[in-house]
């Protein structure tokens, strides 16, 4: 399956929000939709979930304008809210039978997705009486429960602790194995870096840079290289200014892209290494060089 | 539709499972079983015949002493009248002391000073005294005249016989329910509306409403809450009605003296039903104005001071009325125009059709009227709600909202 958008424009106003925006996201791959706040990451959501139209282009599944009828989404927001004094057995219930289940088999999702995050036993709590992370897992189930054929997951891990993140990271890992079509958003870059393939860049409603991750990495030059060693204060003084400390690691400016090699057999012969590699950019660093002047 | 019954039973049962509206609907039967029960109640303490409360008579004139005492015994039954010898001071003592309740001090027949510990606002005593002293002073005249006092009894005690039958509607007997049932329908409507509009803006201050908004159509949820909403009102008045009804029946007896009352439950059925039209019609009316502006809120803080407006226009309509049937012209200038205008007719047009004569092309205009209002403000409210909804921070203005709803229409 490949969900399209084609040239999507949305205005609000005067307010250009989406500016023409087309990217393609395929089934059992996860896809970064990234931008900086006020990008239009929500609005392309919102005109995908059907909350109003765009003004131009569409949005289509396999060529076809999307059925929604018969097309099954689900959707983290990143705003997360359900019924804070409701039960929340009856609230799961609720949403999955607005997305059409009946009201049988929404009991048997929820109950199974209860069950699968660990959270059986506040099936018949009420939702205010949960830790923030709980309530995080209890919104992911309406999300999930009634087997969306596209998951949107806006900043799905924020707010979680480590342990309940490695179990959101199994679920999401066990959705795009098992073929559904996995849009991420959000800022947390390392968690879009783990799971997408391919990204798409929004600022001021355009699309900046789109692709394969990796091949935008590679895209950039290859003439850094990142030196993790105990001797990192006698390099940098032998290396003068090529020298640089990011992030905690000693990054080596080359010349040319050719002298890698050399460079490389130099640092191994001369200096005690624990590791040697080319530096690529992260997704951090590519996000920011494109959204750094807001447009 | 599927859709819209989900939510309609998902937004009932939150009424029904809400301990404020479960406890209201049982104290409001208790209240009125208790009230229907008030004259057995009152009875059953009062050990049967209650006490009589005295009244003291002083005459400066002794020739008129046991006539007076004759005459205010006759006409003061609920009272054992005395007579006192020892003047205004004895009178004052003997109320002061409570000893006795009230005291008349006639001087003559012409002059009276009446005596009373606390005057109740519903103290009639002075009127009957009045009435008692001018039938003795033409009797005393009439046999100084000349008269026996057979003739002078017989002119006296003429009684004109009246009649009164009103061809159209008795407002005496219409007043009283048609009272209540204004009273009722403004309850309902305030707060019935501001549970709405607080229920709508709960859902987008506690973000439920970003899943929802995506989950559902938002005339479903508009149209699935108000109808909620209408219904959990309507079982809350059945309730309470009802239990009225089935207590003043188990009570019928005890009440049979009071005509106020058995005028409440002997409400004409066409106007019963007259009255749920206009009921339903006004409270979708404006249910849907306080869904559309509590969708505009992004605070619960925000509900109170947006849905102002609506909440004045319904006060000034509810007005309008009570005074029209205070003056007891109901078919006043304003009236007739409320009738039509679809934010005042179901109170104006009740109350014209329950204590007036209305032709029926009238009662036909003004719900056709206002069920065209519903039809097209249900609309209107579901386009101001999806717009709404995903409008958070400051609260928009209601022209800047409308902007917005017509915009996505073109």
């Amino acid at each position: 399956m490949v969900l399209e958008f084609k040239n999507i424009s949305k205005s609000f106003g005067d307010k250009k929000v989406l500016d023409g925006i087309s990217f393609a996201v395929e089934s059992g791959k996860a896809f970064g939709l990234l931008g900086r706040n006020g990008a239009g990451k929500t609005t392309s959501i919102r005109i995908l979930m059907n909350v109003f139209p765009a003004d131009s282009g569409e949005i289509t599944v396999d060529g076809s304008p999307i059925d929604y009828s018969r097309l099954n989404l689900g959707y983290l927001p990143e705003e997360r809210g359900l019924y804070p004094k409701k039960q929340i057995f009856d609230q799961l219930v609720y949403f999955a039978e607005l997305k059409g289940a009946d009201k049988k088999e929404a009991k048997k999702a929820v109950d199974r997705w209860l069950d699968k995050l660990g959270m059986t036993e506040y099936r018949n709590k009420r939702l205010d009486s949960l830790s923030k992370g709980n309530q995080q897992k209890i919104q992911l189930i309406t999300a999930l429960c009634c087997d969306p054929q596209i998951i949107i997951l806006d900043e799905p891990f924020s707010g979680l602790d480590p342990v309940n993140a490695m179990l959101l990271k199994e679920v999401v890992r066990e959705q795009i194995e098992s073929g559904k079509i996995v849009l991420f958003s959000g800022h947390q870059m390392n968690y879009i870096e783990e799971f997408c393939d391919n990204i798409a860049i929004l600022n001021g409603g355009k699309i900046v840079l789109s692709g394969d991750l990796r091949e935008i990495k590679r895209s950039y030059a290859r003439d850094r290289l990142v030196v993790d060693s105990p001797s990192a204060e006698k390099i940098k003084a032998d290396f003068g200014d090529a020298c640089y400390e990011r992030d905690g690691s000693l990054i080596l400016r080359l010349a040319d892209e050719t002298d890698k090699r050399e460079t490389m057999k130099r640092l191994i012969d001369d200096y005690d290494i624990d590791e040697v590699k080319v530096y690529e950019p992260s997704l951090n660093d590519i996000f920011v060089e494109y959204t750094e002047k807001q447009v | 539709m599927k859709q819209f019954s989900k939510i309609f039973k998902f937004e009932l049962k939150g009424y029904f499972k809400n301990k404020i509206f479960v406890g209201i609907t049982i104290f409001s039967v208790i209240a009125i079983a208790l009230s229907m029960f008030i004259p057995n109640i009152t009875s059953l303490f009062g050990g049967g015949e209650p006490e009589k409360r005295v009244m003291l008579i002083y005459s400066n004139d002794a020739e008129f002493s046991s006539l007076a005492e004759q005459y205010f015994s006759a006409a003061f039954q609920d009272y054992e009248v005395e007579m006192a010898d020892g003047g205004v001071d004895e009178l004052k003592e003997r109320i002061t002391s409570g000893e006795a309740e009230c005291a008349f001090a006639l001087n003559g027949l012409s002059s009276f000073t009446y005596y009373v510990d606390n005057l109740s606002m519903y103290d009639t005593n002075v009127a009957t005294a009045n009435a008692v002293l001018i039938e003795l002073y033409r009797l005393n005249a009439m046999l100084q005249n000349g008269l026996t006092p057979e003739q002078a009894n017989d002119i006296l005690d003429v009684r004109i016989e009246a009649k009164t039958t009103a061809l159209g509607k008795n407002q005496i007997d219409n007043f009283l329910y048609t009272y209540v049932m204004i009273i009722a329908l403004y309850m309902v409507i305030l707060l019935y509306g501001q549970m709405v509009a607080t229920n709508v803006a709960t859902e987008k201050s506690s973000r439920a409403m970003e899943l929802l908004i995506t989950s559902a159509k938002p005339t479903n949820m508009m149209f699935g809450k108000v109808l909620a909403s209408c219904t959990a009102g309507f079982v809350q008045l059945a309730a309470i009605f009802g239990s009225a009804l089935l207590f003043y029946n188990i009570n019928k007896s005890a009440w049979e003296g009071n005509a106020l009352v058995q005028s409440i439950f002997n409400i004409p059925i066409d106007l019963f039903l007259y009255m749920l039209v206009f009921f339903v019609l006004g409270f979708f009316i404006y249910a849907f104005l306080y869904g559309a502006i509590g969708s505009t809120a992004s605070k619960l803080e925000d509900v109170n001071t947006a849905v102002m407006p609506v909440t004045f226009l319904f006060i000034i309509a509810f007005f309008v009325v009570v005074l029209s049937m205070a003056s007891g012209n109901v078919d006043n200038t304003i009236m007739q125009i409320c009738s039509y205008v679809p934010f005042t007719s179901p109170m104006a047009m009740f109350t014209r059709i329950a204590m007036s004569t209305v032709a029926w092309y009238e009662v036909v205009i003004s719900i056709g009227v206002l069920v065209g209002s519903v039809i097209a403000i249900g609309i209107l409210a579901a386009k101001i709600y999806r717009v709404g909804v995903l409008l958070y921070g400051k609260r928009p203005k209601l022209t800047e909202v409308l902007k917005s709803v017509f915009r996505k229409e073109k």
